[in-house]
């Protein structure tokens, strides 16, 4: 299927005029584009990503994955368009409201809160209410406690957990944030390059664990390291200069001539 | 009043730059001799004629013979102003020339004191001595002094009108070479002419005078038709007169507010100008290294204390026809007093600072808290500068409008900064390189660009702008070790509003606090004036208000330099 | 409890253990003066202040330069109570009141008016009782902060603009509050008290009591604040000043907590001045000078900020410097200011609180920042 008949698919199951299209689609995106200074940096007619699916984004440097990460986190502001989330036009909505609808993030260059404790971090990411007078209790009950350590031993933080953030090296640093994002259990994640900087193992361990979650949420994994991609094993979709070039699965798409050339240059 | 009296104008005014010595002392001496004279019109129009040549020296004249202390002697006119008495009781008469004031020598050559009783009295009687104040007014009209004409022609416009200027008015209002003289001349004629009561077939001509003074937009006019609009008496000149004059009132009032709003905007400019100077330093230190300079008040106090030793210099060393030259010369040396204390700074406090605004925020206060307590500890507390003299007048723009050198030279200074900055970043190697220090630090330095120095360079700068600023403001504030605290505050809310990226910002912003705040302050609501106060508290608040709709200010910084 | 607390904080519960105890025995035994102990009263109001400010800087990371603001509120709250029911007897006006000593001798008449004219303004009237005082001590510096802390916050004014703003603020609040026309005695201030909740300002015994009490208002806002930066609240303020921004997407919306803390400085900062007002006897709007709100925040700095006890320690440690230096050597103070300001951002950024938890006395302090 080329490009064109790949987004007339898509556009059919717009959320805004397709009921299935709201419902089977988590996230989707209609029209959108972002343009910084003159420069188009993603330029989407039409996609989406379907209830627990796990879906890989790759890309070419400058491709729009981050930006376009930013625009359905509500990070920035898209020139034109609109994004839907479980139907709901959230476009213009807030990021804390668009985290507490169900979007959890993490980032390229893993971000923690330095001066606070691994397990302080984790606590801060437990999903709740998040209005001021929630917080007065001093520390965590007991269910709380089990699910943060469970989620630590997983990725191997459990014994520094009493460690200031500040000192866990650049691997630890991105299992923590991605045992943060764990833990707020939201319905769709937005894991941006998790295996950057890891070993072999850790990226292994860190395939895994993202597999493990997808029966019950809906994840996006952007990711530039070929042999990470192939241990998740899903759809995956091509973005180059801010379109959508391609989608399918990984063996197909490196064959295919567009992506080649995208990726090598001319 | 009395009608204009017969004589009659036979020879052009004086021209303002025509040399009195052409006339001769002599012709002079000629005229003079004719008031000796048995025929009281002529010796008038002597008078008049005197008057015409504008000479000062004759004002000296006229008034000894208006009192009575001209005498002829043996055929000369000579002065004598008192008496003496010799050892027989005889009166002795000292006399001077009646031009040069000096002593008239006798055969001895030593001041002639002949007897009284021998000189011929040349006083004048009532007439004449009317004739003789006349003429002393219209000598000042002939003054080839533009000053002392502008001042005669001025108050020949006020009452008691004196009749005898008017012809002379006339003249002056078509052929005087000075524009504001010819205006003023045509002004006086019409405020005569209004304020003259005359019967009621010629009263349209004096109430078309009161349009006509309104076209000319004469400010001389307001209180006088005010006062007249409120005389119960007024109605006696009915209701159409009454219309013109209100139509006149109006008129002149909405040029007045005109003048006093151009006067408002152009103390706002200057004031706007002091700050963007101000704010121009800080908004690059901000924006290259990330720091807050709270000390940038007291390099500004720096400056304004070199150009106070440097006036001190002047005054005890140098001649004092070399004083308005100290200021030429305190200008680089404010600035590069200035930029030194600001590298001293920089090198031992601000360098371990970069990119830490708030510590560099307390740190500086700290330093600036030393300033203070050093000049103090050097000076004392108030320390006078004067302006040079080439500063201290003023300019007529536009009819009425009066803008005083000092401030004008402050926004000169101002635009000279502006342009300095310009061509230093976008047009010089070492603007290159800050601009590349700004946008991408770690970049430049890789490229081998020597960061630190550029640090250095451009703190200085910065500093040295400061500097010039209180340079600036030595001409118009006090000069005191805490001046500095006055602006550090409104400084920074520029650079808060106009945004740390651009040079326009900075402008932008400064011109408009300085401008508003100044707008503001006469305003009336009722009763309330707002004054500067509040001025500054409504200024405030719109910048708070402002920076919710623009939190990094107008033009706010790109790149990584925005994560500050 | 005391073997994991870090030094500092130690060094702190005994002073306040000194100054419950240590103090009055000296003060009775006639060693100190009363003089002395009504100094130590009014640096401990500033302790207060300079908890608050700890809150929300050094805990919260957002620079507040109207702390000094706040406190002047609250010692302007306490000043028209004290000058209700102080002064001479003056004038009492048409409708019962008695005006002020300090108001009625620069009351800005307007034209024409005559004396028997001249009214107590209605913003005064609340203060006449005290519980009203204490309460609105507390509730207006709380509610401006509140909503300084909305826009600001809210809008996502940015550190330093929003140091900057806050210091403009306390400029324009002082510029106000020294005119004549506001009928807040303008630059003379409230002065005149007499009297406090009947009992006699200018007895000894008054003036022991007074700060018997600044003490124990100390002890607990220090007690309350510890609490609370051991919750998650506390731990929420950290992230914040960490990393606001990523806070958000974790559906925190930060503005709400730092307009709480914010609000909290506030009251902190106005309690502080309510009970530094009548120890010093006089209130004037130089208080709300720039040059205060910085002083503020050199103590917190000073002392070492993030960790409360600093608070306590910079606000002491600094006045008392200040106190020495200004008696025996008047032109040393300003330089010696300068250099503490230079100096404790420059060398011991950590601050008095750091330098003690360097001494190590046996396996303490895991909480403290060198690990």
């Amino acid at each position: 299927m080329n490009t064109t008949e790949l987004i007339a698919e898509y556009r059919e199951f717009s959320p805004r005029i397709n009921r299935i299209g709201a419902r089977d689609f988590l996230l989707f995106v209609e029209d959108l584009t972002a343009v910084f200074d003159g420069f188009k940096a993603v330029d989407i007619d039409a996609w989406g990503v379907k209830r627990n699916e796990l879906r890989v984004v790759i890309g070419p440097n400058g491709a729009g994955k981050t930006t376009l990460c930013d625009l359905v986190s509500g990070k920035t502001r898209p020139t034109t368009g609109t994004v839907f989330f479980e139907g709901d036009d959230i476009t213009h909505a807030l990021e804390a409201d668009i985290a507490l609808r169900g979007i959890g993030r993490k980032f390229q260059t893993p971000r923690v809160y330095d001066s606070l404790t691994t397990f302080e971090n984790m606590e801060l990411a437990l999903p709740g209410s998040r209005k001021v007078r929630k917080f007065f209790s001093r520390s965590v009950n007991k269910e709380e406690n089990d699910k943060i350590l469970q989620i630590l031993e997983r990725v191997r933080l459990k014994d520094d957990r009493h460690t200031e953030a500040k000192h866990l090296s650049h691997g630890q640093r991105q299992w923590l944030a991605i045992s943060m994002l764990i833990l707020s259990s939201p319905k769709l994640l937005l894991v941006d390059e998790p295996a950057a900087g890891l070993t072999d193992l850790e990226t292994e361990l860190t395939a895994e664990l993202l597999l493990e979650l997808k029966d019950e949420h809906t994840i996006i994994v952007i990711e530039h390291d070929m042999d990470f991609v192939r241990q998740l094993d899903s759809k995956v979709t091509v973005l180059n200069e801010g379109r959508i070039l391609a989608e399918g699965d990984i063996n197909e798409l490196t064959a295919n001539e567009e992506v080649i050339e995208a990726y090598l240059g001319r | 009043m009395a009608v204009v009296t017969g004589w009659t104008l036979n020879q052009p005014v004086a021209a303002a730059d025509s040399s009195t010595d052409t006339i001769g002392d002599a012709t002079l001496l000629e005229q003079m001799a004719k008031l000796a004279g048995d025929d009281a019109a002529a010796r008038k129009q002597v008078l008049f004629d005197l008057a015409k040549s504008g000479d000062s020296r004759l004002e000296a004249f006229l008034e000894n013979y208006r009192t009575g202390s001209v005498y002829l002697w043996n055929g000369q006119i000579v002065v004598c102003t008192e008496t003496e008495e010799d050892e027989d009781f005889n009166e002795l008469a000292p006399l001077t020339h009646p031009l040069t004031g000096e002593p008239v020598l006798g055969a001895d050559g030593k001041q002639a004191k002949p007897d009284i009783l021998d000189l011929e009295d040349m006083s004048p009687d009532r007439a004449g001595r009317l004739a003789a104040r006349s003429a002393l007014f219209l000598l000042k009209l002939s003054s080839p002094d533009r000053e002392s004409r502008l001042v005669a022609v001025k108050k020949s416009g006020t009452p008691p009108y004196n009749a005898e200027a008017i012809p002379f008015l006339e003249d002056m209002a078509q052929s005087d070479t000075d524009e504001k003289i010819r205006f003023t001349a045509k002004e006086s004629l019409l405020l005569i002419r209004l304020g003259t009561d005359v019967p009621i077939d010629q009263a349209e001509q004096r109430w078309a005078a009161a349009g006509q003074l309104a076209e000319m937009n004469s400010l001389r006019t307001l209180p006088m038709l005010e006062e007249m609009l409120r005389d119960e008496g007024f109605s006696k000149h009915g209701q159409a007169a009454r219309e013109q004059c209100e139509k006149a009132v109006t008129s002149i009032n909405s040029h007045q507010s005109f003048v006093n709003w151009v006067g408002y905007v152009f103390q706002g400019l200057s004031l706007g100008s002091i700050l963007i100077i101000m704010a121009l330093g800080l908004a690059i230190t901000f924006g290259l290294m990330g720091v807050i300079n709270m000390a940038h008040g007291e390099l500004m106090m720096v400056g304004a204390f070199t150009t106070y030793v440097i006036q001190q210099l002047f005054v005890n060393y140098l001649p004092q026809g070399m004083f308005n030259w100290y200021y030429v010369v305190a200008l680089p040396s404010a600035f590069l007093a200035a930029a030194f204390v600001g590298w001293l700074i920089e090198i031992a406090v601000v360098r371990h600072l970069y990119r830490r605004p708030l510590e560099s925020l307390l740190a500086t206060w700290g330093v600036s808290i030393l300033l203070i307590q050093t000049a103090r500890l050097i000076f004392g507390d108030n320390i006078g500068v004067n302006s040079p003299t080439w500063l201290r007048g003023n300019v007529e723009v536009l009819q009425d409008v009066i803008l005083p050198f000092n401030r004008l030279f402050i926004i000169a200074l101002c635009a000279l900064c502006v342009a300095m900055i310009y061509t230093l970043i976008n047009r010089t190697k070492l603007g290159l390189r800050m601009r590349a220090t700004m946008q991408n630090r770690d970049m430049a330095d890789s490229l081998g660009v020597n960061t630190r120095r550029i640090d250095s360079y451009t703190f200085a700068f910065g500093s040295g702008l400061a500097g010039m600023a209180g340079y600036a403001l030595t001409l118009i504030g006090g000069v005191t070790p805490d001046m500095g605290q006055n602006y550090i505050v409104e400084s920074f809310l520029v650079v808060v509003t106009g945004g740390v990226g651009e040079l326009l910002g900075v402008i932008c912003s400064g011109l408009g606090l300085g401008v508003a705040t100044k707008v503001i302050e006469p305003m009336q609501f009722g009763d309330f004036t707002v004054e500067a106060i509040w001025a500054k508290v409504f200024v405030l608040a719109c910048v708070v208000a402002f920076i919710q709709f623009k939190p990094a200010g107008l033009f706010p910084p790109k790149g990584r330099l925005a994560d500050v | 409890m005391f073997r994991d607390k870090p030094n500092h904080e130690l060094c702190v519960w005994a002073l306040f253990l000194f100054g419950l105890i240590g103090i009055p025995a000296l003060y009775f035994s006639g060693t100190i003066s009363i003089d002395t102990v009504n100094m130590l009263g009014r640096y401990l109001a500033f302790a207060i202040a300079a908890i608050g400010l700890d809150l929300i800087w050094g805990y919260c990371g957002v620079l507040s330069l109207c702390q000094a603001l706040f406190f002047a509120l609250g010692g302007y709250a306490m000043g028209m109570y004290l000058a209700h029911h102080g002064g001479p007897p003056g004038t009492v006006d048409a409708s019962g009141w008695k005006i002020p000593g300090c108001l009625f001798v620069v009351y800005p008449a307007g034209v024409g008016e005559t004396e028997a004219q001249w009214t107590v303004p209605w913003f005064w009237k609340p203060f006449y009782s005290l519980p009203a005082t204490l309460a609105l001590g507390l509730l207006i510096p709380g509610l401006v902060a509140a909503f300084i802390g909305y826009f600001g916050f809210r809008s996502r004014v940015r550190g330093v603009y929003f140091a900057i703003l806050t210091q403009a603020i306390t400029v324009a609040a002082w510029l106000v509050f020294c005119k004549n026309d506001m009928k807040l005695c303008g630059t003379n201030g409230l002065t005149n008290f007499d009297t406090v909740a009947g009992y006699s300002l200018t007895d000894p015994g008054v003036k022991f009591s007074l700060y018997m009490l600044t003490l124990v208002c100390l002890i607990g806002v220090f007690c309350l604040c510890r609490f609370l930066v051991d919750t998650r609240l506390g731990r929420v303020l950290v992230a914040v000043r960490d990393d606001e921004t990523n806070l958000r997407f974790f559906g925190y919306k930060p503005y709400m907590f730092k307009m709480f803390v914010f609000a909290l400085a506030a009251a902190l900062g106005g309690l502080g001045g309510m009970l530094y007002t009548p120890q010093m006897g006089i209130v004037t709007p130089e208080y709300m000078t720039a040059k205060w709100s910085i002083l503020f925040v050199i103590w917190v700095a000073v002392g070492g900020r993030g960790t409360l006890s600093g608070a306590v320690l910079g606000a002491l440690g600094v006045n008392l410097v200040y106190n020495f230096l200004t008696t025996h050597a008047p032109v040393v103070w300003p330089f010696v200011q300068g250099l503490l300001f230079v100096g404790v951002v420059l060398l011991f950024p950590k601050g008095i609180a750091g330098l003690l938890d360097l001494i190590r006395f046996n396996r303490l302090a895991k909480r403290t920042s060198e690990a």
